[in-house]
């Protein structure tokens, strides 16, 4: 069985965002990372590659971006995955993000796909999903946990105040969570050597429109600055707590 | 010939030919091992032998125990011409051939005469301290009854060749005093001695009894030689060229690895990866996972210990009842290569399901030393144990990626945003913001720390870059080190400048966990850094910073002028004396806690000392100070890891030693120290009366700027 991981590369989520003079992201000289949900994503195939009980052989991972991202994706080999494929496009929204996925996905076989639940950019939300409906599969969203069984895979799933379990045939797509690997794998110095000798299969992207403007991008207010309360004036941080911040209320 | 010279001589071929069995063995077993470093400088290696081999500097920390175990060694080396002597008496049949040597035979026959009795009296004290006083460090988990046994043999053969030596030379002095037969030699002990045991003796009895214990004295050098090699006091043989051998390289500075170096050369020189892959061959394992990973050094340091448990009676997590202790890393590297390099060189049966990592050694104790070095610095015999376990790491990190979780995190941020912690590298210049620097009758000026970048466009190259470190700019406490330390620069007017926000980790903490690739990845964009600016000079607060860049980057770029903050603070001193009265901080007590890779491991003891007492501070010691100070707990990664030994752990207990020493302050002079001091005296509720401070806030303070 093969697992493909589609991938988003996220600007570090240390680094600070600024806005050019033309009031645009600016993403020059910007460390360039996996997306934390993807990467968790593919921590978990690589994990069930790796377990002999079941049948998963090969993990691929899938990605709509420049060549810029090469280095990321490479990494992401590092960990482990058996193929990258990067479809050439800078996509401006999860539509024509999942267009390219799509059109891509439509050409070959397949049988599990998993998606973060968003990337870390723009916490759209939607590719997964969206992929899903494009290709008319089964999907199931917010994914905690994933074992296969034969020819059919258990979903985990966390719910309000539970969990649910669910028995789910194959192809399917599974929008995944925080909590399908315990922590991300890191690259070995072995596996960045490996990596070097694997392909990154690049294609060239169809003709799509895109279905969003941006308006305006605004810069979050900064925070206030922390204000220290000493540990023998527990009035004033009730009188602060209260007037400030107004989250309690005395009567 | 004789029917005894003919066994005398039929015995020492079978003792040689047994010893060169031997010999050939080992040596076989070090072709399974790999290369080190060149033999180089031998003048320098000549000078540490006389130094630590037969001057016994190392063992004489310990200076009573040490000068009995040094008695000893002299004793032997003097003893052994006598041995030798015994050996040509045999093969030619002739006695005392080597009288001819005249007054240094006498020399040597009246030291062999008075150590021998000594050696005798040190063997039982020693017995004594192993059987009777139970000493500590003589047992441990990994002591083996075997151990046990090998030295109470050993301490047995010993006896009874002194003993046979002095009972052979009060026989040879009575009997030619009796007889008149000319004595050659001198023999002060016996001549002594001999009224009280000889006085009624016939000449025919001694003789009789001499040849007894000529023969007795002879087998057992003929055992004892033969023994010595499959015992645990190997050392007793390769003392001497183990410390020959010694590392040619400073304690602080660990192994390079060729092959990562190359590799990370060639990525950090910008050499893209082509989309379609490249064509590489890979180099062999990273790291030490079995015994064939190790060089021949690391395992000549197995066969040369002796078990004798210094370094494990200084190790600070053995101390605080954690799991490691340095001598059992290399019991293990012995006992793991008699087991597997036989099937090695025979080239079958290499696949026993063992390996050193994991089933010797676990992950656990490689994971928790500090890489402090006490046990290196311990060592008599310039072993060096935490070399072994950073190979084991490197091959857990660079192999199998499976470092601890929590510097799995650190490592992360140190790639993405060159940093210990989680931070943005845009705020790597908050620390300095609203800093103000007093210039006395209430009036100050406000501080625009220079940075390298901007200067350079002005066509400004400073004379030092101050290097602020991760802790210096993220770190709450540390910042204001850092700040009390610029304002000392500015109050100087101290041409110089730091890199800002182009600074990032000088890859102390991964090399030091086994994250090589990382190491280099900041080692060489850092050093790309100083020669852009033409960086000559760097000034830092860490003492870890400051021995990377001084032992560790030369190796990969030119070689820099690297100053430690309390080194720079003493060069200056009287300038920051100039002014202010003595009396500032009263009568407060001091202490100052020597950071590992300052003190111990660079040699720094005085320069903060200097500056403290240049405040008018005198410092209690701590009962373990300078090259014997307690480690803080938190180098070689623990910093970031969970330690976890309640009341025991070592920054409790250092901070407790801190304490007893009845200061109002203590005084460090690194970021690791201070957060775990820090850590100790809060979870003491100490932190509101006892101080702890770095010495540039010291300096600061007392300048009132």
């Amino acid at each position: 069985m093969e697992i493909i991981i589609l991938m988003s590369v996220v600007p570090d989520t240390s680094v600070k965002i600024k806005l050019t003079a033309d009031g645009l992201p600016d993403m020059k000289e910007i460390p360039w990372i996996i997306n934390p949900w993807d990467e968790l994503a593919l921590t978990r195939a690589l994990e069930l590659k790796e377990d002999p009980g079941n049948t998963v052989n090969k993990v691929t991972l899938l990605h709509v971006g420049p060549s810029t991202h090469g280095q990321v994706l490479r990494k992401a080999m590092a960990m482990g995955a058996d193929e990258a494929v990067r479809i050439e496009a800078t996509p401006r929204d999860s539509y024509e993000t999942a267009y390219h996925i799509v059109a891509f996905l439509q050409e070959r076989a397949f049988d599990l796909v998993l998606a973060g639940i968003e990337s870390s950019d723009y916490n759209g939300a939607a590719v997964g999903g969206l992929v899903a409906g494009m290709l008319d599969i089964p999907s199931v969203s917010a994914v905690t946990g994933i074992q296969t069984e034969g020819d059919k895979l258990h979903v985990v799933r966390e719910t309000d105040g539970g969990r649910e379990t669910l028995r789910m045939p194959l192809p399917l797509l599974a929008v995944v969570q925080k909590g399908i690997a315990k922590e991300p794998r890191m690259p070995s110095m072995r596996g960045l050597m490996m990596a070097r000798k694997k392909n990154i299969h690049v294609i060239e992207p169809g003709a799509v429109d895109s279905l969003t403007e941006y308006a305006r991008f605004e810069l979050p207010p900064p925070k206030p600055p922390c204000h220290m309360v000493d540990a023998t004036n527990p009035g004033e941080l009730l009188e602060l707590l209260e007037n400030e911040s107004k989250v309690i209320h005395l009567s | 010939m004789t029917l005894t010279h003919l066994t005398f001589i039929l015995l020492l071929f079978l003792t040689l030919g047994i010893f060169a069995r031997t010999t050939v063995k080992y040596i076989r077993l070090f072709r399974v091992t790999k290369p080190a470093f060149p033999l180089k400088n031998i003048p320098a290696r000549i000078r540490v032998v006389l130094k630590v081999a037969f001057g016994q500097s190392k063992i004489l920390q310990r200076p009573v125990i040490g000068f009995l175990h040094a008695l000893v060694f002299w004793g032997f080396l003097v003893i052994l011409v006598g041995s030798f002597e015994m050996v040509v008496d045999g093969l030619t049949g002739q006695e005392r051939s080597f009288h001819e040597l005249g007054d240094v035979y006498d020399f040597l026959t009246a030291a062999t005469d008075v150590l021998a009795p000594v050696i005798a009296v040190a063997v039982i004290i020693f017995w004594i301290r192993r059987n009777v006083f139970h000493v500590r460090r003589y047992d441990g988990p990994e002591i083996t009854r075997k151990s046990h046994r090998d030295a109470n043999i050993t301490l047995a053969l010993i006896f009874l060749l002194m003993l046979t030596l002095s009972g052979m030379n009060l026989l040879y002095l009575a009997y030619g005093m009796r007889t008149g037969r000319m004595i050659y030699g001198s023999f002060p002990v016996s001549a002594a001695w001999m009224p009280a045991f000889l006085s009624g003796a016939a000449p025919e009895v001694m003789t009789e009894y001499y040849r007894i214990l000529w023969w007795v004295h002879i087998l057992t050098i003929f055992f004892f030689a033969n023994y010595l090699p499959y015992s645990k006091h190997f050392h007793v043989y390769l003392s001497i060229p183990n410390v020959f051998l010694s590392r040619p390289y400073p304690m602080g500075k660990l192994p390079d690895m060729p092959e990562v170096t190359k590799e990370v050369k060639a990525m950090a020189g910008g050499e893209e990866i082509p989309e379609e892959g490249m064509p590489d061959v890979l180099p062999g394992r990273f790291g030490i996972l079995d015994v064939e990973d190790i060089t021949w050094k690391n395992y000549l340091d197995s066969l040369t210990c002796t078990q004798c448990g210094r370094c494990t009676s200084v190790c600070p997590v053995h101390l605080a009842g954690g799991v490691l202790s340095p001598r059992k890393v290399m019991m293990n590297t012995r006992e793991r290569m008699d087991e597997k390099a036989p099937g090695l060189l025979k080239g079958v049966g290499t696949d026993d399901g063992k390996s050193l990592l994991g089933v010797y050694i676990t992950d656990d104790e490689l994971w928790a030393c500090t890489l402090c070095d006490a046990c290196v610095r311990e060592c008599p015999l310039n072993i060096n144990q935490p070399e072994l376990i950073l190979g084991l790491r490197r091959y857990q990190v660079l192999e199998k990626a499976s470092a601890p979780t929590e510097w799995n995190t650190v490592y992360t941020h140190v790639e993405n945003n060159g940093a210990l912690w989680k931070v943005s590298g845009a705020d790597r210049m908050k620390w300095s913001e609203g800093l103000c620097l007093q210039t006395g009758d209430g009036q100050s000026r406000k501080i625009e720390v220079p940075v390298m970048g901007v200067l350079l466009s002005r066509g400004h190259t400073p004379e030092y870059l101050l290097w602020v470190g991760s802790a210096g700019a993220f770190d709450s406490r540390y910042k204001k080190v850092i700040r009390a330390f610029v304002k000392i620069l500015e109050y100087l007017e101290i041409d110089y400048a730091v890199l800002g926000e182009e600074e990032t980790s000088s890859g102390d903490f991964a090399r030091r966990t086994g994250n090589e690739m990382l190491f280099l990845m900041q080692a060489f964009a850092n050093i790309k850094k100083f020669h852009g600016y033409g960086i000559r000079k760097v000034i830092t607060c860490d003492p870890h910073v400051y021995n990377t860049f001084k032992n560790e980057y030369p190796d990969f770029g030119e070689a820099l002028q690297v100053i430690h903050h309390t080194q720079f603070l003493k060069q200056h001193l009287e300038q920051l004396t100039a002014k202010a009265g003595k009396t500032f901080f009263g009568e407060k007590k001091v202490t100052y806690h020597d950071p590992c890779y300052l003190g111990r491991i660079n040699k720094e003891f005085e320069a903060p000392r200097q500056v403290i007492r240049a405040m008018g501070l005198k410092i209690r010691e701590m009962p373990r100070n300078k090259a014997n100070a307690l480690c803080c707990g938190g180098g070689g990664g623990q910093m970031f890891r969970e330690s976890g030994h309640g009341e025991n752990e070592i920054f409790l207990q250092r901070t407790t030693e801190a304490l007893d020493t009845g200061s109002e302050m203590i005084i460090t002079a690194c970021p690791y120290c201070m957060t775990m001091i820090g850590d100790g005296l809060k979870y003491k509720h100490r932190e509101k009366e006892v101080i702890n401070m770095d010495v540039a806030e010291l300096v600061a303070g007392r300048l009132g700027i």
